[in-house]
């Protein structure tokens, strides 16, 4: 295992607030750091393929995988992502090979996902309190070794954002036309669902099955609002997905605030988007 | 007259694509029904028929989107043939804030668009817009764009694929009539000019008549395939519309209205 303290002194060196000085501050910080870009450019093809139901059930997938490690007594921090990768392939491949609307096929999946956990949690009294960290999240109780893990899915999914960018605006466009223009959709359906899946499966550690969606949602799509051009809209999600994140945690560290970390980062991230709408609306205003 | 003249054998003549017994069911129901036809290499084919006889399903099978019966074969070597695609109405998502330059550079650009697009791809596809009168769209966004400046733009990121074979889904739906002539016109000389093969569906049987050299004519099955004045005859026509549709008179301009300077126009009618 690397040693990560002088990135954390570097943190603590770069936003000096009193309450950063604590390691399980820094740690948390570092691992918002890496999600928050990873939620934002990923967030931006989920809107761009409309497939924020498709991260809602993976997300719900997570209930089932770890109930799925209590079971066969395996660490859930694999069974999880594990599972949510097969889910969100499986998802893929049944979308991509059935006549049936996406919204159904996802929908079948969620509930079967749900009720599964469910039914294997009920079995057992005990576990029920292990799933609500699921529910709502804990990004302060992150581990060095996630944040290793985090650290390179984050080189992963960058290099992949690097690659694929243009293809995947092309593919969420029209994938027809795609195809037909020799891009190689089904490549990048599947490797992005993958990614998506894994990115799904930290971020609800962060802030929660139920607000995980919104990570990826709501920086990307107060982004649009801003940017004029697809380039611009890249740059607009990072910056809105890093300052919620930054602030969220800073304020969730308030004596005067002392909320939850991952739903004080949806809040502030809400604001942002609210804040877009107006922009939007009065640039508007201006053309007409 | 035309209706006792034989039509000739295609199969000697050099083939794009060859559709062989391509049958296409949903639900039970033959969209596409045992079709065999060629595409000759360098013409303007259009599959003319009713709407719902499935020429759009041929059209996707062509381009893979949809799994059929039978074989289609592309050029003479069986190797698929590089394709420029017009859609008839491009489903989308007008919200996404993306400019036309950043919609015709993304098929080609390796390095993502957040960096900014190329000098030279852009110079290239400026070159292609302005050879579809729509160079002025370049910094728009492609949702606010109009029907007709869609459709245009949309040609031009088909060009810029240096087809081998142009396919057109309705070239004509949403464009007006002014609109649709320069599309016509630019499409003949682009077509001699870079000796790409153009297919195109239509039920407008004003631009066929004007712009196809080789016609098939689709009703589920094949009705008839050949050069427009020999297949679309009132018979025929009468047999896959259902309906009296008169003599097409292949010289006439739809409306009566101005004078069509496209090239296949300026040839003798036996050409």
């Amino acid at each position: 295992m690397p040693d990560l303290s002088p990135l954390y002194a570097l943190l603590a060196q770069l936003l000096p607030f009193e309450c950063l000085q604590a390691r399980f501050m820094q740690q948390a910080l570092l691992g918002l750091l890496l999600l928050a870009p990873m939620a934002a450019a990923m967030g931006l093809m989920v809107v761009n393929f409309r497939m924020a139901f498709f991260a809602d059930a993976i997300s719900h997938s997570a209930f089932a995988g770890v109930a799925l490690g209590l079971l066969f007594s395996v660490d859930p921090n694999w069974t999880m992502p594990a599972f949510g990768l097969l889910v969100g392939l499986g998802i893929m491949i049944l979308q991509r090979h059935s006549n049936l609307s996406s919204d159904t096929v996802i929908g079948v999946f969620f509930s079967a996902m749900v009720a599964f956990g469910l039914a294997i949690v009920s079995r057992d009294r005990s576990l029920a309190r292990d799933l609500q960290r699921f529910l709502y999240g804990d990004i302060l109780t992150i581990s060095d070794g996630q944040i290793v893990c985090l650290l390179v899915l984050f080189l992963a999914l960058m290099t992949f954002q690097a690659i694929g960018y243009n293809h995947l605006l092309y593919i969420g466009l029209n994938p027809v036309l795609a195809q037909a223009h020799r891009v190689r959709v089904a490549l990048h359906q599947y490797i992005f669902a993958g990614l998506l899946a894994l990115i799904v499966m930290f971020a609800v550690q962060a802030v929660g099955v139920l607000l995980v969606t919104a990570m990826l949602i709501v920086p990307a799509a107060a982004a649009r609002n801003v940017a004029r051009s697809a380039g611009a809209m890249f740059w607009w999600a990072m910056l809105f997905s890093l300052t919620s994140a930054v602030m969220g945690l800073l304020i969730s560290a308030q004596d005067w605030a002392r909320t939850a970390t991952g739903a004080t980062i949806i809040l502030v991230a809400c604001c942002w988007f609210f804040l877009s709408l107006v922009v939007a609306s009065l640039r508007r205003e201006q053309t007409v | 007259m035309a209706a006792t003249e034989p039509l000739p054998l295609y199969q000697a003549i050099e083939a794009a694509v060859r559709f062989e017994e391509v049958t296409v069911e949903r639900g039970g129901i033959s969209i596409v029904d045992r079709v065999t036809a060629t595409v000759p290499k360098g013409s303007c084919t259009a599959i003319i028929g009713p709407n719902g006889a499935g020429k759009t399903t041929l059209l996707l099978a062509l381009l893979g989107e949809i799994g059929y019966e039978g074989s289609i074969r592309m050029g003479g070597n069986g190797r698929a043939l590089r394709i420029g695609y017009v859609p008839q109405r491009l489903a989308f998502d007008r919200g996404m804030p993306l400019t036309v330059s950043e919609f015709m550079a993304m098929g080609f650009q390796k390095k993502p668009l957040w960096f900014g697009i190329g000098a030279a791809l852009h110079r290239r596809s400026l070159e292609i817009l302005t050879l579809v009168k729509a160079e002025h769209l370049a910094a728009r966004q492609v949702g606010a764009l109009s029907g007709g400046e869609l459709q245009r733009v949309l040609l031009a990121l088909a060009l810029r694929q240096e087809p081998e074979l142009l396919v057109l889904d309705e070239p004509s739906a949403g464009v007006d009539f002014r609109g649709e002539l320069i599309f016509c016109e630019l499409l003949d000389n682009l077509r001699r000019t870079r000796g790409f093969t153009q297919l195109m569906v239509s039920h407008d049987l004003a631009t066929v008549t004007h712009h196809a050299t080789h016609v098939i004519c689709l009703n589920h099955k094949v009705a008839a395939e050949g050069p427009p004045r020999l297949t679309l005859t009132s018979d025929n026509l009468t047999a896959i519309f259902g309906m009296h549709m008169g003599l097409v008179n292949s010289r006439s301009m739809p409306g009566n209205q101005g004078v069509c300077s496209a090239p296949c126009c300026q040839e003798p009618p036996n050409a």
